[in-house]
């Protein structure tokens, strides 16, 4: 729910309710004043028929209308002062009940008592009554009809700045070298907001490439003594020829030399994937890349003896050469790792996704892990445990979805091309 | 045969050098961007061993300014960049060949000796060691003027080997030459042993000997006498 909805809310419940309450409110003083006025002007009658009795010692000829009547009767009971009553009564006429205000006073002419009723129908009174109801229910449309108005139009663009802002720092990424820098605002709080951001998106983007740097200084700095190591160990090796001990230990820092070598790069690869912007532009045929990359592989499939089965459809997408074949080549070299000797694997490839099934040799892997670094499942493995954080990183940075599944004692990894599930 | 090795970090050129000088071949040694240009202009080279970051310049300028006056020199860049853009960029300007650093010597050696091969106009494509004659153009090899019949991977072990005649060599130098570095290693040892095991087999068959020497199961040997 928008902010503002929900504060209108808020508001139209306040305003119905205040609208309710002072209507109320007003519906009674408005009643009070009427019938105050109403017995003012009964009061008035009897006091023009009591001037007339004094003048004329005779009773008044009446002229009843519909809202007023008088009756005047003989009678012997005393009413001290006067009273006033209120009642219903059916109209014959208008064929519907209403009220009336009644006053009962005494009379003496001529040593006559009567008892004199003056009606007055509160029919005026309700009218009145009925079209302020009316009015305030017209009112509380009104305001809740303007507010709307007020939403649909002024909140909209005086949210504008802010929804600019969102999106802004939606659609920016670290890579871009362009400076974040969002415009100042009329609006305060606006305004304040954009301000925030800009000053820590510049703390964040210094940072960045401040690391970034050391990332690939470090990186690059690192390969040139590797080399030097590599190179002695290799001269080493010819002066250490007849001495097996000595063979020996040399080979074992040459086998610790390209361990470091492949993590070295590995990392150096998964860097500089997620630093650089890829354009995933060139037409690559995935199929023709699959196959290819069977046959380099072919010797490992025969020694491990492992079926292999494909449903390769041709296949060509927008990519970047050299990372579809990071990609393809990791995925392959993965399954073969962790298929056991005597196995099977089955590569399906069409305009969809990409599956490769394997038979599993431990049951499955930890799903929530696989595509962690350094995550391995087996601690005395010759892989780093990197190569499918490679792979997971040229999906996301591709827009691809990677999943990974086990069924019948098979791994399945699962790379679709359009990310919506 | 003449090779300049163009590289700032002292030890890493003086093991080129020494590897190089041991495979027959007359080094010189650069270590900054300016005496390596002095050295360019006044000398030929067969082949120069280009480190793309020096101090005083960088190693395309270098490379650029050999290709317009007309050297002939073959090169090989040798980086610790190993951006796809620095390799393809080296190789459009007039590279031979690139090698990412930390690379083994007996590697270099090989794609130094290719490069010089492809420069040389004089028909020379035969490499002879002992009985065995390697047509590095056809890649066939005869033994005594019988033909081997070789796989791809067994020809390139053995021109490797040949190459690096009298050369201790490590399983993983010759894993990284044949398949370069993308595949599971410990499995990759198991088919270098296979093929080797292959290669003796057809040249003692061709009536050939044997010249690989295996050294303690850990690294091979090409002896020539």
């Amino acid at each position: 729910m928008k902010l503002f909805a929900k504060y209108n809310r808020f508001n139209i419940i306040a305003t119905i309710f205040t609208f309710m309450v002072g209507s109320i409110a007003f519906y009674f003083v408005m009643h009070y004043i009427l019938i105050r006025q109403l017995d003012e002007s009964l009061h008035g009658e009897q006091q023009e028929i009591h001037e007339y009795v004094e003048i004329h010692q005779q009773l008044p000829e009446i002229q009843n209308t519909r809202h007023q009547w008088v009756t005047i009767e003989k009678t012997n009971e005393q009413i001290h002062k006067r009273r006033i009553i209120s009642y219903d009564f059916y109209n014959e006429h208008e064929r519907e009940f209403q009220s009336v205000r009644q006053l009962q006073f005494n009379l003496n002419v001529n040593n006559t008592l009567y008892l004199v009723k003056v009606n007055k129908s509160e029919l005026e009174t309700e009218d009145i009554l009925k079209l302020m109801v009316l009015v305030t229910i017209g009112m509380i449309a009104l305001i809740l009809f303007l507010n709307l108005l007020i939403n649909r139009k002024i909140i909209s663009r005086l949210w504008q700045p802010f929804y600019h802002t969102v999106n802004a720092v939606k659609d920016y990424q670290l890579n871009d070298r362009k400076p974040f820098l969002l415009p100042a605002e009329p609006i305060d709080e606006f305004n304040l907001l954009n301000e925030t951001l800009n000053h820590l998106m510049q703390n964040i983007s210094r940072d960045y490439q401040v690391l970034k740097a050391f990332n690939e200084n470090a990186s690059h700095e690192m390969q040139t003594p590797l080399a030097v190591i590599r190179s002695k160990t290799e001269l080493l090796l010819q002066q250490t020829e007849w001495n097996e001990e000595a063979v020996k230990q040399v080979l074992g820092i040459e086998d610790g030399i390209r361990k470091l070598t492949r993590l070295h790069q590995s990392l150096l690869l998964l860097t500089k994937i997620e630093h650089t912007k890829f354009e995933f532009n060139e037409p690559v045929t995935i199929s023709t890349l699959i196959q290819q990359k069977l046959e380099e592989k072919q010797e490992l499939f025969e020694s491990r003896h492992i079926t292999l089965e494909t449903h390769i459809l041709p296949l060509t997408i927008p990519f970047h050469p050299h990372l579809a074949e990071i990609l393809i080549n990791n995925l392959l070299s993965n399954a073969i790792k962790y298929t056991p000797v005597h196995g099977y694997m089955h590569i399906t490839a069409d305009a969809e996704s990409i599956v490769f099934r394997n038979t599993a040799a431990n049951g499955p892997l930890d799903a929530g892990k696989i595509f962690q670094r350094f995550y391995k499942a087996e601690q005395n493995q010759e892989g780093i445990g990197l190569g499918l954080s490679i792979v997971h990183e040229i999906c996301r940075i591709g827009g691809f979805r990677i999943e990974y599944s086990y069924e019948k004692d098979q791994h399945i990894f699962t790379i679709y091309f359009k990310n919506n599930p | 045969m003449k090779l300049l090795i163009i590289e700032d970090e002292h030890t890493l050129n003086q093991s080129m050098a020494a590897f190089l000088t041991a495979s027959g071949y007359i080094c010189e040694s650069a270590m900054d961007f300016h005496s390596a240009l002095q050295k360019i202009e006044v000398y030929e080279y067969d082949c120069i061993i280009l480190d793309l970051m020096l101090p005083g310049g960088s190693g395309l300028e270098l490379l650029k300014h050999l290709k317009e006056n007309n050297k002939t020199d073959g090169v090989i860049i040798i980086s610790a960049k190993d951006s796809l853009h620095d390799k393809i960029e080296g190789l459009q300007m007039g590279a031979d060949d690139y090698l990412t650093k930390p690379f083994h010597l007996s590697e270099l050696s090989v794609r130094v000796a290719s490069i010089i091969r492809r420069k040389q106009f004089n028909g020379k494509s035969v490499i002879t060691l002992g009985d065995i004659e390697i047509d590095t153009v056809a890649q066939t090899v005869q033994i005594k003027g019988t033909m081997l019949e070789l796989t791809q991977k067994e020809y390139q072990l053995l021109l490797f080997f040949v190459i690096n005649k009298n050369r201790v060599i490590s399983k993983s130098a010759i894993a990284e030459h044949l398949w370069g570095d993308d595949m599971d290693m410990a499995s990759n040892f198991d088919f270098i042993y296979a093929h080797i095991k292959n290669l003796r087999k057809k040249i003692t068959v061709a009536g050939g000997e044997d010249p690989i020497k295996s050294l303690y199961g850990v690294g091979y040997k090409l002896q020539s006498s």
